[in-house]
C-alpha cells in the first residue's frame, strides 16, 4: 500500500459506487413498474370515462386527429362492429373478449401498444383504450432518470469530500511523522502531539518511551566511555613510568623489558583508539558541532606529530587555497586528520611523500591524503573501514604498530558530518588516495 | 434504455477492469514495476478510437465479418498474454518480458472493450430522447464496472502472496476461458466456425440477457446455448491454463516462495 489516503479514497468510493449504483438500478427498476402501473390505471380510467360519456351506438369517427396521436380509442357492439373510434385507431377488435377487464400489448400501424379492454354492461358493448408502449416507457425512463442524475453526479462530490475527510483524519499521523523527520540527530525528547487520537496514544507512547530508554542509554554509554578513559589510562601511565625506572636502574636485560615496553605502549594506543573509535560513532548523535577552520586543524595535526614524518625522513606537504570553515566537532576533525596522515607515514617508506590537499570541488569541501606507500590492493578497498581488518592479516607487511581501527575511526567520524569517503590509487605518488568530499550546506 | 446501457457498459468495462486490477495486483505481489500501465491504457484508448473510427471500413472487409474476426482475433491474443504471462512469471529475471506482455494483453482488452463503448454511444446519442438515459447508464455500469476492478485489486493486494498469487491466478483462469468462449461465439456468428444444436439451454435457470447473466459473460464467458465447439474450446482453453497456473505455483512452492 503506497498511501492510506489513496486505499482509502479509491477503496471507500468503490464500495460507495457499487452500493449506490445497484440500490439506483434496483429503484428504477421499481420505479419503472411503478409508473407502468399508473399508466395503465390511467388506461383503465381512460376507457370508464368514454363508457360514461358516450351513451348511443350509432357508428362514427371521431375526429381526434388534433390530438395525440399516442392513445387511441374505440367503442364495439357485442357483435364487435365498430362503432366508434379514433383516427388512429386499428380496425379489427386486437383484444380478447374473454374477460370483462383486460390488458393486453399489441401490434398494429408499426408501434408496439398497451390496450385496455372494458365490457360496458349497461349497453351491451366493448371499450378499447391503448397507448404506444415506447412513448410511455420513455416518458417513464425519462422520470425516473431525472430522480437519478443527483445521485451519480454526487459520487466525484463525495470522492472530494471523502478525501479531504481523510486528509483530516491522517492530519495527526501526519503531525508525528513531520515531528520524527524534523528531529535532529542528537535531539532525543519526547514527541508530543495536540490531542492525539486513540488510535495514536499507544504508538507516540511507545516511540516516546523508546526515546527515554535511547536517552539513557546514551548517557550511560558516555559515563562508560569518561570512567573506561580515566581507569584505563591512569594505570597504563603507571605502568610506563614503571618500566621508565626499570629501565634506568640497568638491573634487568634492556632486551627483555623491551617487549614488555612494546606490549604497554601498543595497549595504550588500542585503548585510545578504542575509545575514540566509540566517541565518533554516528549512533552517539551526540557530538557538539561550531565552525571550524579545516586548514589550521590539518597544520596543527602536521606540526603535532613532525617528528615522526622526520624520523622517517618522509616529505609532508599541505595544499591548501584558503581557509575552509566547516561546521563540525574540532576533536573529531582532529581525529580524522591524525589518523589519515599518520596511517600515510606508517604505511610510506622513509623518504616517501604524503600530500595533504584542501580544495573546492562542485558544491563540496574536498580532503585529499595521498601518499606514495605501498597502498591497498582494490580488492580489500571495501574492507578496510571494518573494525579490526587490517590489510594481509595480523602481520602486517608494514611490521607496524596498529590495530585495524583508524579507517573505521575515520568513516565514524564521515558518517557523522554526512561526508563522504573514497578510496582509491594515488595517480601523482603511487600509494594510497584517501577522498573526503564534506558538504558544503554544512558550513 | 437505461437498464440496456448499464448491462452493455459494464459487460466491456468489467471485463478490462479485471484484466487490468489483476495484472496490477501481481505486479504489486511479484515487486514488478507498474510503468506499464500508463502506456498500455494510452495505446488502448487510441486504438479504440481509431476502431471505433473506421468501423465502417472494418465490419465491411472479409464479406461483412470483419468486426467479428478483428474482435475475435483481439480476444485470441488477449488469451495468448495471459497464458505467457503465467508461463513467465515464475522467474523475476523476465520482469521487462513480463511488463510488456501485460502492456499488450491490457492495451489490446482496452481497444476491444473500448471500441464497442465508443461505438455504441456515439450510436445512441444522437438521439435526443435517449441521450440522458444512455449516459446515465453508461456512467453508471462504468462505476460499477471500474468498482468491482478496484474491489479486486485491493482483494488481492490485501491478501498474503501465496493465497494473492493463487486468486490473481484463478481469476486470470476465468478471464482467459472467457475470451476464448466470446471469441468462439464471434466466430461462429462470422460462419468460420460452425454452429450446431446447442448442448444445452439455461435461459430458464439464468437468462444470458440478464444483469447477473452479462456479468457472468465478462467473467467467465456465460452462455445458456453453447454449441459444442464452443464447450470444447472452452474446455481446452481452461486445460491450457490450469496447466500453466500449477506448474507456476509449483514453481514457487520448490523455491518456498509460496
Amino acid at each position: 500500500m503506497k498511501s492510506i489516503r489513496t486505499y482509502l479514497l479509491f477503496s471507500l468510493l468503490a464500495i460507495i459506487t457499487l452500493v449506490t449504483f445497484f440500490s439506483v438500478l434496483h429503484g428504477y427498476q421499481s420505479s419503472i413498474a411503478k409508473a407502468e402501473q399508473l399508466f395503465d390505471e390511467r388506461l383503465q380510467h381512460l376507457a370508464e370515462i368514454i363508457a360514461i360519456t358516450n351513451q348511443d351506438r350509432e357508428p362514427r369517427q371521431e375526429d381526434s386527429s388534433a390530438h395525440s396521436s399516442s392513445v387511441f380509442f374505440e367503442i364495439w357492439s357485442s357483435e364487435l362492429d365498430l362503432l366508434v373510434y379514433s383516427h388512429n385507431a386499428p380496425m379489427e377488435f386486437l383484444t380478447s373478449t374473454e374477460n370483462k377487464e383486460s390488458f393486453k400489448n399489441v401490434n398494429f400501424n408499426g408501434y408496439r401498444w398497451r390496450s385496455f379492454t372494458l365490457y360496458d354492461q349497461r349497453l351491451d358493448r366493448w371499450i378499447v383504450t391503448g397507448e404506444r408502449i415506447d412513448i410511455r416507457y420513455g416518458l417513464a425512463e425519462n422520470i425516473v432518470t431525472a430522480s437519478i442524475i443527483p445521485i451519480v453526479l454526487a459520487i466525484p462530490i463525495a470522492g472530494f469530500i471523502i478525501w479531504w475527510a481523510i486528509g483530516l483524519g491522517l492530519k495527526p499521523l501526519k503531525t508525528l511523522a513531520i515531528q520524527l523527520s524534523n528531529k535532529e540527530a542528537d535531539d532525543l525528547s519526547a514527541v508530543a502531539l495536540n490531542e492525539s487520537p486513540q488510535e495514536l496514544t499507544q504508538l507516540v507512547t511507545t516511540i516516546n518511551a523508546l526515546l527515554r530508554r535511547l536517552t539513557s542509554a546514551f548517557l550511560r554509554e558516555q559515563r562508560f566511555s569518561a570512567d573506561a578513559a580515566h581507569e584505563l589510562r591512569t594505570p597504563i601511565s603507571a605502568l610506563k613510568v614503571q618500566i621508565h625506572n626499570l629501565q634506568q636502574k640497568n638491573k634487568y636485560d634492556e632486551n627483555e623489558l623491551k617487549p614488555l615496553a612494546a606490549g604497554i605502549e601498543r595497549m595504550a594506543y588500542v585503548i585510545e583508539q578504542i575509545l575514540s573509535l566509540y566517541r565518533h560513532s554516528p549512533e552517539q548523535g551526540l557530538v557538539q558541532k561550531t565552525k571550524v577552520d579545516l586548514c589550521a586543524i590539518a597544520q596543527q595535526v602536521i606540526a603535532g606529530n613532525y617528528e615522526s614524518f622526520s624520523e622517517k625522513n618522509q616529505n609532508i606537504s599541505l595544499n591548501s587555497e584558503s581557509d575552509f570553515m566547516l561546521q563540525a566537532n574540532t576533536f573529531a576533525i582532529e581525529t580524522l586528520i591524525h589518523n589519515l596522515v599518520m596511517n600515510a607515514s606508517k604505511y610510506t617508506h622513509e623518504q616517501g611523500d604524503i600530500l595533504l590537499t584542501i580544495r573546492n570541488a562542485d558544491s563540496v569541501i574536498q580532503l585529499v591524503v595521498e601518499d606514495s606507500g605501498i597502498g591497498i590492493p582494490e580488492t580489500e578497498l571495501d574492507r578496510v573501514f571494518e573494525r579490526f581488518y587490517r590489510v594481509a592479516g595480523d602481520r602486517h607487511a608494514s611490521g607496524m604498530l596498529g590495530c585495524g581501527l583508524g579507517l573505521a575511526i575515520v568513516k565514524h567520524i564521515v558518517d557523522l558530518h554526512g561526508a563522504k569517503i573514497k578510496l582509491e590509487q594515488s595517480v601523482e605518488l603511487g600509494g594510497l588516495k584517501v577522498i573526503i568530499d564534506f558538504p558544503r550546506d554544512e558550513i | 434504455m437505461l437498464i440496456n446501457s448499464v448491462i452493455l457498459i459494464l459487460r466491456e468495462v468489467l471485463e478490462a477492469a479485471l484484466i487490468v486490477s489483476v495484472f496490477l495486483a501481481l505486479s504489486q505481489k511479484l515487486q514488478l514495476s507498474k510503468r506499464w500501465l500508463m502506456p498500455a491504457l494510452l495505446f488502448g484508448f487510441a486504438t479504440a478510437a481509431i476502431y471505433a473510427l473506421n468501423i465502417q471500413v472494418i465490419s465491411q472487409a472479409f464479406e461483412g465479418v470483419g468486426q467479428e474476426i478483428v474482435n475475435a482475433s483481439l480476444q485470441v491474443v488477449i488469451f495468448g498474454c495471459i497464458a505467457l504471462f503465467v508461463f513467465f512469471i515464475k522467474n523475476a529475471q523476465n520482469h521487462k518480458r513480463i511488463a510488456f506482455i501485460m502492456m499488450c494483453c491490457v492495451s489490446m482488452a482496452v481497444t476491444r472493450e473500448g471500441a464497442e463503448i465508443i461505438i455504441y454511444i456515439q450510436g445512441l446519442i444522437a438521439i435526443p430522447e435517449l441521450r440522458s438515459p444512455v449516459l446515465i447508464g453508461s456512467i453508471i455500469g462504468a462505476g460499477i464496472g471500474i468498482s468491482a476492478g478496484v474491489f479486486f485489486y485491493y482483494l488481492i493486494a490485501s491478501l498474503s502472496f501465496k493465497n494473492g498469487l493463487r486468486l490473481g491466478l484463478f481469476l486470470l483462469i476465468l478471464i482467459a476461458g472467457g475470451m476464448i468462449m466470446q471469441a468462439s461465439q464471434l466466430l461462429i456468428q462470422a460462419d468460420l466456425i460452425s454452429s450446431q444444436q446447442a448442448l444445452w439451454n439455461s435461459s430458464s435457470f439464468l437468462n444470458e440477457r440478464s444483469l447477473t447473466g452479462q456479468l457472468l459473460y465478462a467473467l467467465i464467458g456465460y452462455e445458456a446455448t453453447p454449441a459444442p465447439i464452443q464447450v470444447y474450446m472452452y474446455i481446452c482453453s481452461l486445460f491450457i491454463m490450469i496447466t500453466l497456473t500449477v506448474r507456476t505455483l509449483n514453481h514457487f512452492k520448490q523455491r518456498e516462495i509460496i
